[in-house]
């Protein structure tokens, strides 16, 4: 009997624990594995600076990357480089966010737009963007003109295919319930069409982002003197392979905080979204 | 003055050529009154009911307010949708000040004049609840306290009901038969429930393929009680006209 009530108990212990822990559970595990990762990491370097089954500046270990950020620290380039990356992928990002949202509602509204700009878009839209660095560091030279223009237009044209859609389809209902209340072609358009516009471009810009780190860093990589994208072709050329790794770790902790910043904005914005999505159906 | 509906006709292209939708509509209504239309799905309610709010012109014929063209959507015509087309990113007291804050009213005051209408269809709790938290029944209340802040000459009301479970739909026959009897407001309700239209109406228009069938009204008092003999010979009488209808369709 005794045993009865025991194994009740730790039944019931075991469900409490299971419905109040497991998102501590989820998130705890998930450290692990990173910090997992990063011991492996460092642990096989060792192994092999002790061993030489290949030569060890070619992995250097976690210890040695934190060494050479110090390092860079100290000579007062570090921030210098990341925040060259940042303002450059923010404003590019931003530009190009823009004038694609802006370009999406010209081309949904304005037949005559819209047949000018769709062509044109899918005879360009495939040349990948970077194939036109080249020629836009020969027309605008090697500063930040033509680095600004590469991720802008790589943001931009995505982001025009991937929105104009969802800006397209606005529930026509909602714009004769506006219209009945009174509204103007102004007020419909802020409180109908762009609500309603603003999901889709935030997938867009999700989408995007990663399109557009990707050509910051190209653009770095030819022509520039400072940035992330710059300090991996210079260490490169030095053969400092834990400044390589470093840059790498950077612009991927710099893509985070990006995307972060995004999803915060969206969490904002999207109050109202709360209980119409797929994880609302069922509720645990 | 009222509303005046004059010859009016509307067809659509369809596969077959050109499908005539109404056919020489005339009717006319008083300020005041509750005219519900009556008819099968397809019958051209909806349609009739859309160029009353302006949403499609007709073809031929005439349509006046108060002596006044109807010419597109307008707040002096406030519309309440059966899908209750409320906006999901506003919430219940935003929608409701929508109307007045277009109208170009001061923020405060329109807030004012939606807590006026919430109260009247007893969602003071739910003011700051997203569409999306509400159930049927609630959102259409909401859908009719917004039509109703713009004060509009006449409610048009495109099956309100039908998307809801038979009880809800009979507290809000209820509800919205007080809120009328304390406005006033002229009101156009299509549907397609015969004790619907009797227990609501002061008119009634039946439609059959287009055209109107029948244009009654109705001299209950009100509430009426679906058990009184004239309430149950008026539903005798209409459901006699639209089955007839369909036997013959």
């Amino acid at each position: 009997m005794t045993v009865g009530t025991n194994e009740k108990l730790s039944l019931k212990n075991s469900m409490t624990s299971h419905f109040f822990t497991t998102e501590r559970k989820d998130s705890l595990s998930r450290m692990m594995t990173i910090a997992g990762f990063f011991a492996l990491w460092q642990i096989i370097g060792m192994i092999n600076a002790h061993f030489e089954w290949f030569n060890p500046t070619f992995l250097p270990t976690p210890v040695d990357v934190l060494g050479a950020a110090l390092h860079l620290h100290d000579q007062g380039v570090l921030f210098t480089h990341i925040w060259s990356s940042t303002w450059r992928l923010g404003v590019g990002f931003i530009l190009g966010v823009v004038i694609a949202v802006v370009l999406d509602f010209l081309i949904a509204k304005v037949k005559l737009v819209q047949n000018a700009l769709e062509p044109l878009i899918n005879i360009i839209g495939p040349i990948p963007p970077f194939a036109l660095l080249p020629i836009f560091i020969i027309w605008m030279g090697v500063g930040e003109l033509s680095k600004l223009t590469l991720i802008t237009y790589a943001t931009a044209i995505p982001m025009i295919a991937y929105t104009v859609d969802g800006i397209r389809n606005v529930n026509p209902l909602l714009v004769r319930s506006a219209l009945s209340l009174g509204a103007n072609q102004w007020q419909v358009f802020k409180s109908v069409i762009l609500p309603s516009a603003l999901p889709p471009i935030f997938v867009g810009m999700r989408v995007t982002l990663a399109i557009s780190f990707s050509a910051m860093v190209v653009a770095e990589m030819i022509g520039a003197f400072s940035g992330l994208g710059y300090l991996i072709i210079d260490s490169r050329n030095f053969f400092q392979m834990d400044n390589m790794f470093l840059a790498a770790a950077l612009i991927g902790v710099l893509y985070s905080i990006f995307a972060l910043i995004l999803s915060f904005i969206e969490k904002r914005l999207f109050k109202w979204r709360q209980g119409t999505q797929m994880n609302d159906a069922i509720s645990k | 003055m009222g509303l005046v509906v004059k010859d009016v006709s509307k067809s659509f292209p369809s596969e077959h050529g050109i499908k005539p939708v109404l056919q020489d509509i005339t009717f006319e209504s008083k300020d005041n009154e509750f005219v519900c239309v009556l008819g099968h799905s397809g019958c051209g309610k909806s349609t009739l009911l859309n160029m009353i709010a302006g949403f499609a012109s007709p073809d031929d014929g005439l349509m006046t307010v108060n002596g006044e063209q109807i010419n597109g959507p307008d707040q002096e015509r406030g519309v309440v949708f059966q899908e209750h087309a409320l906006f999901p990113w506003y919430t219940v007291l935003e929608n409701i000040a929508l109307g007045p804050t277009f109208q170009g009213k001061p923020k405060e005051e329109s807030q004012q004049i939606a807590k006026k209408y919430l109260a009247l269809v007893n969602l003071e709790d739910a003011a700051d609840q997203y569409p999306s938290q509400l159930s049927g029944g609630m959102k259409q209340r909401v859908g009719i306290a917004r039509a109703l802040a713009n004060e509009p000459k006449i409610l048009l009301m495109d099956e309100p009901f039908g998307a809801l479970d038979i009880l809800t739909r009979e507290t809000m026959r209820k509800e919205l038969l007080n809120i009328w009897m304390h406005l006033r407001t002229m009101v156009v309700f299509v549907t397609h429930s015969i004790a619907e239209a009797v227990h609501l109406a002061d008119r009634i228009l039946v439609m059959k393929q287009g055209k109107i069938a029948s244009n009654i009204e109705v001299h209950l008092d009100r509430p009426r009680d679906a058990k009184h003999p004239q309430f149950l010979s008026l539903v005798d009488e209409l459901s006699s006209i639209l089955i007839e209808e369909k036997a013959r369709a």
